[in-house]
């Protein structure tokens, strides 16, 4: 072995690796809220939806949780490039993750809708609430206290496995960067240790304060560890 | 556009094509297989180690709980690239799948270990205080007194890693293993559209993961369902006192 490992030349480029810390930042957030749209849509559909519409979601969901999230993201990419729908790689992958993303949250979501019981609501009745209230009161504030541990959970994945995703298509997120300034520098290792230690410190930052919000807000103990 | 692929369609699906990319699927399936299974001993290992007793072992906890804390939080491509540029430091000309199987090992057991940690904590304590009443050593206690309880709570959700795991091995194909993807992206660089080619991609990681899924979660209803209340096993009908 004569490689000698040079770490000052990874943290000489700390400012370049932060801005791309950045970019996976807003892309895990944009993805995330995304999917949540597309997971309320979709498991209001499979709960309350006719029998078309419940199978629609349901295929929905099948597919894009049996398929790579790459293999879409390549689809929109060079798939639609073919028709002439030119995306550049951020739209592609944002797009991409979100659509993936949203077939997870389906089902995680569903699972909280079909956890309020029956006599939930007719106790809430019974005190005379009206749907509003019930809505307000009852239904939302159980289905966040059991779904939230699971989001907050999902949250952290697609901001690990989700967003570098995009360093394949050329966005220039955490990964991206590190790919960007090794092929510069050729300091691979150096560089992807030090981008591994930004994403643990990325992903603790946001288990710790999602913890905390949840604590706060739902009254879920949520573990970190 | 539909003209264009009417004419690609003959020409991809050629005997040839087709092989090339079943040959390929059994890459992609062999390498998630063998790193999975490697994945789910090492884990073993890992939390057999992380529940070693006694002051003087807090070295070796320590740095299992560090293995699968910090392992969950690095995203598989970075671990891959990892695992790549550090095995050319000693083997230039290192086989690309081993690679990508090594790297597979390292993720999946960092994940595999919190569901077995999950399952060997599912135990009853009184079952592990009275195997060490009957003077039962650690290895002993695990393996006939932890273990036979938990393996139905740890298989349904570490095979439903592995069965995910299909779909996450796709990132390899950034380091050259001719996999499903890449052989995707090199049939879509040899000129074919796009659409067809990963429209047929997408298919054929579908054709994978979904019959395997099931039988996940078929495993699952079957081992959560204690033996005596699965219909089948029921021979005698149940009489009263």
């Amino acid at each position: 072995m004569n490689y000698t490992f040079q770490f000052g030349v990874a943290f000489a480029q700390l400012p370049e690796l932060l801005k791309g810390a950045v970019v996976t930042f807003e892309l895990g957030l944009l993805t995330f809220w995304g999917g949540a749209l597309i997971g309320l849509l979709g498991a209001s559909l499979k709960t309350f939806g006719g029998p078309i519409l419940r199978r629609v979601a349901h295929a929905y969901v099948i597919f894009f949780t049996n398929t790579p999230a790459l293999i879409q993201i390549y689809f929109l990419l060079y798939g639609l490039g073919d028709i002439g729908i030119l995306w550049d790689g951020f739209t592609c992958t944002l797009i991409g993750l979100t659509l993936n993303a949203g077939a997870y949250l389906t089902e995680i979501m569903r699972a909280g809708f079909i956890s309020v019981r029956r006599t939930e609501m007719e106790a809430a009745e019974t005190l005379g609430m009206s749907v509003w209230q019930q809505i307000r009161f009852v239904i939302v504030p159980h289905i966040a206290k059991t779904i939230y541990p699971a989001l907050a959970n999902f949250f952290v994945v697609i901001l690990v496995m989700g967003t570098s995703i995009g360093a394949v298509v050329g966005v220039d997120e955490l990964t991206g960067q590190a790919i960007n300034i090794s092929t510069e520098n050729y300091r691979w290792i150096e560089m992807f240790v030090v981008v591994a230690g930004i994403y643990v410190v990325l992903t603790l930052i946001a288990s710790l304060s999602l913890a905390l919000v949840g604590r706060w807000a739902f009254r879920v103990k949520a573990k970190v560890f | 556009m539909l003209g264009r692929l009417a004419g690609e369609i003959p020409r991809f699906f050629t005997l040839q094509k087709l092989a090339l990319l079943l040959e390929a699927m059994g890459t992609t399936l062999a390498m998630t297989i063998i790193g999975c299974v490697f994945g789910f001993l090492l884990a073993f290992t890992i939390v057999f180690l992380r529940q070693t007793p006694g002051r003087l072992a807090l070295p070796i906890r320590l740095v299992a709980i560090l293995y699968v804390e910090i392992f969950r939080r690095i995203p598989f491509l970075v671990v891959t690239y990892l695992v790549l540029f550090f095995i050319q430091i000693f083997v230039s000309d290192a086989s690309l799948f081993a690679i990508a199987v090594i790297a597979i090992c390292i993720y999946s057991t960092a994940y595999t270990a919190e569901i077995i940690r999950g399952g060997f904590e599912s135990v009853a304590r009184q079952q592990i205080e009275a195997a060490a009443a009957m003077n039962f050593s650690r290895w002993q206690t695990l393996m006939s007194v932890i273990i036979p309880q938990s393996w139905p709570v740890i298989l349904p959700p570490a095979v439903a890693f592995a069965v995910g795991f299909i779909k996450d091995t796709a990132l390899v194909s950034q380091v050259g293993v001719f996999e499903l993807t890449f052989r995707g992206k090199e049939l879509n660089n040899e000129g074919f559209s796009g659409i067809l080619v990963f429209g047929t991609i997408a298919l054929l990681y579908f054709a994978m993961s979904y019959p395997l899924s099931r039988w996940g979660r078929w495993l699952e209803q079957r081992l959560a369902s204690s033996p005596s209340k699965r219909p089948q096993q029921r021979l005698r009908p149940a009489h009263g006192p």
